[in-house]
């Protein structure tokens, strides 16, 4: 099959950055003092760096953000290219798929390359949800719920929603986030994340200035008990998921270098991996969780002429929006838990929504390098009803 | 040409020149237009005249709209539900059948038919526009439209559950029925209720646009199908909208109201199904309502609550005194309280206060009440700086001199208060009343500070006041009706519900409150869990226990409260040692983070911990030999004792009416509106049966002991209401 693809319509992956994801803390957030501009700024200019491309040549700078507007309004991905110091002649566009964005980001300069149009891109996401919280400024008009309900725009009930249907206890939830706390844990003290992370200031809990390299979420202090302690935060009383099974509001940003394989030849860069594949789809708002399954099936149908299936693939990045969510989507498409969210999930790391495609994406290529694997898959539940994924493959 | 030949019709129609036919209502004898069989009639007749008379010339549309000013229709005769309620079930089905076949006339007609909405439009008649292919709103304040079926235990029975979520999908639909609350046209253009929201003056106009444009266009056809079949749900949304919407529903009624489940199902099931089998599920569910005690008490509830807002608060005819300004004297909680709530009714108050700094801190505060935004849930900053100008602060009671009502509201004690009121005659006019805002004073006593007691009362706020809607006019022997009368209709427009009392010793509303309280505290003596009494008093559906709202009220306020009617009241309500014994102990209940229970803070957010071992210690020491105990007995003893209160309370003339009574517990101590108030509860359990569960109780003492109209009634088989 490699043997059918043009090089110059290929799409690769140069390199791939992220900041460490602080926690949405008015007092005590990593990025309280740093706008989400900046971030943005930092990943774009860092991605660029690390790649090694001429910076001349980047065409377009892609970034995802789910509230453009303040700090993150005005188009934030021409002004953070033009922050980076990227040329005037970069363009930059700003979208929003909401919890999806940077994975979309990343699927549009495939397909640009694909198509043949830009080719040397940056493409990522940012969300600062201290700064501009996911609440505010949205108006959803009462349509939208004429098709479906208001409870659906909580996410946390359509989380209750599938652990009420589908029997996922609350301690299996806690058992999960509890795993996903330790797999975090472990990947940090291991290093592993100090590949990924650029380096920027932000502000320790104290309010002294530091050099942010380390996510603010990861708790090493949990346990089964004081979970089991926490109340429903959604449904009191009555519900099973709490703030320990859901993933933090973040502040946090990440971003991936794409070009075409021919163009990485032509610059002498190696790729980290090709993209395969990518899709998105739609799935009822009201068990929006289940997008990622709905999405990888959908991608596996698109890959099936490849020959790749399910078990080939060696590492999943599953967005862990809740536990409830993440669980159910694993028992589902029936995948490996020892292949998924191998150094932590969202619940540990932390879920700065416009940034999180791309930090995922990030981890996955990081973990496909470091262990040889082949195929990575990235995939994402996104709010009123939607899912996305993408397949990654190391040359 | 006359609609009918009957006199007088409540429908006129015009013929437009340009072929426009317009049918306007004026339904006589109602403050607002309501649907009486007599319209139904006039309205068949009418579209029966226009239906044989279109075989010359057919209508280009046809708009409904009222001749009254500020009401399109306030919904179906409410006077009428009791004898509807008496009918078998097939037999108010039928009704419903009636008048939603009735009303399908609208939208089955050759011509399309628009509903111009100016002025309020609820129930029935929100049913009735529904039925029109069109609707345009105004934009005047008075418009609001709304479904408040749910509130008297009922659902919409004309079709609107069938077309209100065809029209704007099921949860929206079941947001607005099962809560009750009407929207602005605005918000209904918003929810797609209505296709326009225009000025007044411009709502003929553009319903003759509207006509024009969807007849062209196809829309109303399109309209058409769209009411008729069924509503294309998603399966796994259909099941999140039901899982949540019953959660939601649950948490706020606790189980204990019918109707907005009912309406959930029904507004689901008719949703499954076109609209002919979707109305005999409505017919069929309203039937099953109608037929419930809830729904009856809260018809009661209703219409005391409608007799309450129509009455003077005295016997004769007398004309208030128009209060043109007030006066608050006193700048703690309450009387800032107070008087934020004249400046969000928009009478100007003068706050006089010795103290400038108590003076000045409360002033942003009162301001923010008063230009609180409930929709928002913020202050409106321009409402804020517009209601500023009405409030006037100051220092000296001289500030008062022009004042027509002046309510006092210094602290407690007795000397303050009779000393500030000499006072407050002095600064003011011949012709000023003035009133005291106290819960254990007796008005009796402090009308011996004024010289002219018959212009003076006791005008009892509930604390918080911006929430609390009972106030109690409390008339001394020498005050006079007049004086009566301009307090209640000030407490009117106050937004609040005034019942008048006669002076007694915690007047009505803590008379009958501390044996509840007190007996409460007994409960705990003798060992049960304080908890378990809250659980029990939450399970007979009122807003909090007793243990909870002694820490609510704090345990020094109650203390006080306690001391003066224990004093009066000595033989029946003693005062318990628990309280004192907590209050030495530093524990005044929310405020300082314990009281009976211990609280996660200090604030009143805190949750409830639970009773820790100190608390526990303290109560231990009163401790009295246990009885045996059920779920049941606890809720007797809580609620019998209260009964007997009342009981005597409408004895000794203390209320005017019994109906007075159950409309404060509701207001005052959020007693269960669906058990229709303490007397309409002791009602459904019948004097006999109130004797029977007094009986095991007896050897608690004179607390328990049945009054001797108790058992007259228990003989002739009496009403405590009546």
């Amino acid at each position: 099959m490699p043997s059918l693809r043009d090089p110059a319509t290929t799409p690769v992956v140069i390199a791939c950055c992220r900041t460490a994801i602080g926690r949405s803390h008015a007092d005590r957030g990593l990025f309280r003092h740093v706008r989400g501009d900046e971030l943005a700024t930092a990943v774009v200019q860092g991605v660029v760096e690390r790649s090694g491309v001429d910076p001349a040549t980047v065409e377009d700078v892609i970034l995802g953000a789910t509230q453009q507007r303040g700090e993150l309004g005005g188009n934030v991905a021409r002004c953070a290219a033009l922050m980076a110091g990227l040329p005037l002649a970069t363009a930059g566009a700003t979208i929003n798929r909401l919890c999806g964005s940077s994975l979309e980001a990343i699927a549009r300069a495939a397909h640009a390359i694909a198509a043949g149009a830009e080719n040397v891109q940056v493409a990522g996401g940012v969300e600062h949800m201290q700064h501009l919280p996911m609440e505010s400024a949205v108006d959803i008009h009462p349509r939208v719920l004429a098709r479906t309900s208001r409870g659906m725009l909580s996410m946390g009930l359509t989380a209750e929603h599938l652990a009420a249907t589908h029997g996922i206890s609350r301690r299996r939830q806690e058992e999960f986030a509890l795993e996903s706390h330790a797999k975090a844990v472990r990947a940090a003290d291991a290093g592993l994340f100090d590949d990924e992370i650029v380096r920027v200031l932000g502000h320790d809990e104290a309010g002294g200035v530091i050099e942010a390299v380390a996510d603010q979420s990861i708790r090493r202090d949990t346990s089964l008990e004081a979970m089991a302690a926490l109340e429903p935060v959604f449904l009191p009383k009555l519900g099973t998921v709490t703030a320990a099974t859901s993933a933090p509001v973040s502040d946090g940003a990440a971003a991936v270098l794409l070009m075409s394989e021919a163009e990485a030849a032509r610059q002498g860069l190696e790729p980290l991996a090709r993209i395969v594949a990518t899709a998105v789809t739609g799935v009822p708002p009201a068990v929006m969780g289940t997008g990622p399954i709905a999405a990888t099936r959908k991608l596996l149908a698109r890959v099936a002429r490849l020959g790749i299936t399910l078990a080939d693939i060696d590492f999943v990045e599953l967005s862990e929006a809740f536990a409830a969510q993440a669980i159910h989507c694993i028992d589902e498409l029936g995948l490996d838990p020892a292949r998924v969210n191998v150094r932590g999930g969202a619940i540990a790391i932390g879920h700065p929504l416009g940034a999180s495609g791309a930090r995922l994406a990030t981890t996955l290529l990081h973990s496909l390098r470091d262990s040889g694997g082949r195929y990575g898959l990235a995939t994402m539940c996104i709010g009123l009803g939607q899912g996305i994924a993408i397949l990654v493959e190391r040359p | 040409m006359p609609a009918s030949v009957r006199d007088p019709a409540t429908l006129a129609v015009e013929r437009h020149s340009d072929g426009l036919v317009v049918f306007t209502f004026t339904v006589p004898d109602h403050r607002h237009n309501v649907i009486t069989p007599r319209f139904l009639a006039d309205l068949a007749a009418a579209l029966d005249d226009l239906e044989r008379s279109s075989g010359r010339l057919i209508p280009r549309g046809l708009v409904l709209r009222s001749g009254r000013e500020g009401s399109f229709f306030a919904g179906a005769d409410v006077s009428r539900l009791d004898a509807l309620r008496d009918l078998p079930a097939a037999e108010i089905a039928r009704l419903c059948d009636a008048g939603r076949s009735l009303f399908a006339r609208l939208s089955a007609a050759p011509w399309p038919s628009v509903a111009v909405i100016d002025g309020v439009c609820l129930g029935g008649g929100l049913e009735l526009a529904l039925a029109c292919d069109l609707r345009v709103a105004t934009t005047a304040s008075h418009t609001s439209l709304g479904f408040p079926e749910v509130k008297l235990g009922l659902l919409p029975g004309w079709g609107g559950t069938v077309r209100l979520p065809r029209l704007i999908g099921p949860g929206p639909a079941i947001e607005l029925a099962a809560a009750g609350e009407s929207v602005t046209a605005e918000a209904a253009a918003r929810l797609g209720l209505v296709d326009a929201c225009v000025p007044s003056e411009q709502a003929l106009e553009t319903a003759r646009q509207l006509i024009d444009v969807e007849t062209t266009t196809g829309g109303i056809a399109a309209r058409r199908r769209r009411q008729v079949e069924p509503v294309a749900l998603d399966p796994q949304e259909r099941a999140f909208l039901e899982a949540t919407t019953a959660a939601v529903i649950l948490g706020r009624t606790g189980g204990h109201y019918p109707a907005p489940p009912a309406i959930l199902q029904t507004i689901l099931a008719g949703s499954d199904v076109d609209a002919a089998a979707a109305g005999a599920i409505e017919s069929q569910a309203f039937a099953k309502l109608a037929a419930t005690p809830v729904s009856a008490q809260l018809v009661r509830v209703f219409r005391i609550g409608e007799r309450n807002r129509h009455d003077s608060g005295v016997a004769g005819d007398v004309t208030p005194a128009e209060v043109q300004t007030a006066a608050v004297v006193g700048a703690g909680i309450m009387g800032a309280g107070i008087a934020a709530s004249h400046l969000r009714a928009d009478v100007p108050v003068t706050l006089v206060d010795v103290n400038a700094q108590t003076l000045a801190a409360s002033v942003p505060g009162i301001l923010d009440e008063a230009a609180w935004d409930r929709a928002t849930k913020r202050t409106d900053p321009a409402r804020a700086l517009a209601l500023a100008g009405g409030l006037r602060t100051a220092t000296q009671l001289a500030a008062i001199a022009g004042a027509d009502l002046v309510i006092e509201s210094v602290t407690e004690r007795p000397d303050v208060k009779t000393a500030v009121l000499a006072d407050i005659e002095r600064a003011v006019g011949p012709d000023t009343v003035i009133a005291t805002n106290t819960s254990t004073n007796p008005i009796t006593r402090l009308a011996e500070a004024v010289t002219d007691p018959t212009r003076f009362c006791g005008i009892h706020f509930f604390n918080p006041v911006r929430r609390m809607t009972l106030v109690e006019v409390v008339r001394g022997p020498a005050t006079s009706d007049a004086t009566v009368a301009t307090a209640v209709a000030l407490a009117k427009r106050l937004g609040k519900c005034p019942i008048v009392v006669r002076d007694s010793p915690g007047f009505l509303v803590n008379r009958v409150l501390m044996p509840y309280l007190h007996e409460a505290t007994e409960l705990v003596r003798e060992g049960i869990d304080p908890a378990r009494i809250d659980r029990v008093a939450r399970g007979f559906g009122m807003p909090m226990g007793p243990i909870e709202l002694y820490d609510m009220i704090g345990l020094d306020t109650a203390f006080y409260a306690g001391l003066v009617l224990s004093a009066a009241y000595g033989d029946r309500i003693e005062a318990s040692p628990l309280i004192p014994a907590l209050v030495k102990s530093g524990r005044l209940g929310r405020k300082t983070g314990s009281g009976f229970y211990r609280y996660s803070g200090a604030d009143q957010k805190a949750r409830i911990i639970g009773v820790d071992p100190e608390g526990r210690r303290v109560l231990d020491r009163y401790a009295v030999a246990p009885r045996e105990t059920t779920d049941r007995t606890i809720a007797d003893r809580l609620l019998l004792p209260m009964l007997l209160e009342a009981v005597r309370a409408v004895d000794e003339g203390i209320v005017r009416d019994p109906a007075d009574i159950d409309l404060a517990v509701i207001h005052a101590l959020g007693f269960p509106p669906f058990r229709g108030g303490l007397l309409a509860w002791a009602d459904t359990l019948g004097p006999s049966e109130v004797l029977r569960r007094l009986e095991p109780l007896a050897d608690l003492g004179p607390r328990m002991i049945p009054t001797e109209r108790l058992m007259a009634l228990a003989r002739t088989g009496g009403r405590f209401t009546a």
